[in-house]
């Protein structure tokens, strides 16, 4: 991460808070659909991101421990778990597999 | 210290509840931030002025999936467009000056307009904006330098299970918007798109064409829930 990719990265997401802050509520009357994407967006693209990290390992597609981990995030974020439990049981479970069965 | 004086403004309790979840989100991520960036100052800086973490995890994510400059710095912005939904419907409850706008929208996260939209008046709603996002940036701060300290010691990520936790971290991030129906679909599609096109298309390529997933749970009629 280069320091022009900070001020890169810095400037398109505040570029879209203050579009949303100074025009989104006269945009979202024009054009409504706006604000059912800009919720949908970051779900579908973390949603990828999600599956990159968990099953991928660059162009394979690959189960292993990390997909426990994932199952286990997942029963804790739905059950709203604190994110803390989330996240610590999640390693927990990818470690522990990990080291019993030496993936 | 603000006066108590607010019916529904937010308590002891959710401020610091907020101030520590948004603690161990800066520990978490910069430790994940620090292991790809390799320098503290970058670490603490881009933490500090990129001010989301799920672009910095999106924009990681793709490189370290071997993904092109230019895909890595989409997939970190596209992710950002909630925040600019945010911006604007607490930009609708305002009633300040063009550059306390300016500084409002800049820090419009899920926590401090979720709470800020419930107040009354406009003056409730600016003094629980600002009381939330404090408690935020006083968790993600200090998480942040915690985590890079933390960074430095740990050593070999992996076999604590911390790649598990990149995941666990984004999938706690985006919690409340798989709970809407339009929400999943969209990212269960996006993660099926995104698992097809691994083995065929160069990296970076399937976290892009997961918008599909956007388009598809757009298309899916569902009452609407104007906020």
């Amino acid at each position: 991460m280069s320091w022009w990719v900070i001020v890169a990265l810095a400037a398109g997401v505040a570029a879209q808070r203050l579009i949303g802050m100074f025009a989104g509520t006269a945009l979202l009357a024009k054009v409504p659909v706006f604000g059912r994407l800009a919720g949908l967006i970051p779900a579908a693209v973390v949603g990828a991101v999600i599956v990159q990290l968990t099953i991928t390992t660059k162009t394979s597609l690959v189960i292993d421990e990390r997909l426990a981990g994932l199952a286990v995030a997942g029963v804790l974020v739905w059950r709203r778990a604190p994110m803390v439990v989330t996240i610590v049981a999640a390693a927990t479970t990818t470690a522990l597999l990990r080291a019993a069965f030496g993936w | 210290m603000a006066d108590r004086g607010g019916r529904s403004g937010p308590d002891w309790g959710v401020l610091s509840g907020i101030a520590f979840t948004f603690f161990a989100l800066g520990v978490t991520v910069n430790v994940l931030v620090l292991e790809r960036v390799g320098s503290e100052v970058k670490t603490v800086v881009a933490a500090i002025v990129i001010n989301s973490a799920t672009t910095e995890l999106a924009y990681i994510a793709v490189r370290d999936a071997g993904g092109s400059l230019i895909a890595a710095l989409l997939a970190g912005w596209i992710v950002a467009s909630r925040f600019g939904l945010l911006a604007a419907s607490l930009g609708s409850r305002l009633n300040v000056g063009r550059w306390h706008r300016t500084a409002a929208g800049l820090q419009s996260f899920d926590p401090n307009v979720g709470v800020a939209v419930q107040q009354r008046t406009p003056h409730e709603v600016m003094r629980a904006f600002w009381m939330v996002t404090l408690a935020m940036h006083t968790g993600w701060w200090s998480g942040t330098f915690v985590g890079v300290f933390l960074g430095n010691v740990i050593g070999d990520a992996d076999r604590l299970g911390l790649d598990a936790v990149f995941p666990a971290l984004l999938l706690a991030i985006i919690g409340n918007l798989l709970r809407q129906r339009p929400g999943l679909i969209a990212a269960l599609v996006g993660g099926a798109v995104c698992a097809l096109l691994v083995p065929i298309a160069p990296a970076g390529v399937p976290i892009i064409m997961s918008l599909i997933g956007a388009v598809v749970a757009l298309s899916i009629r569902t009452p609407e829930t104007a906020s």
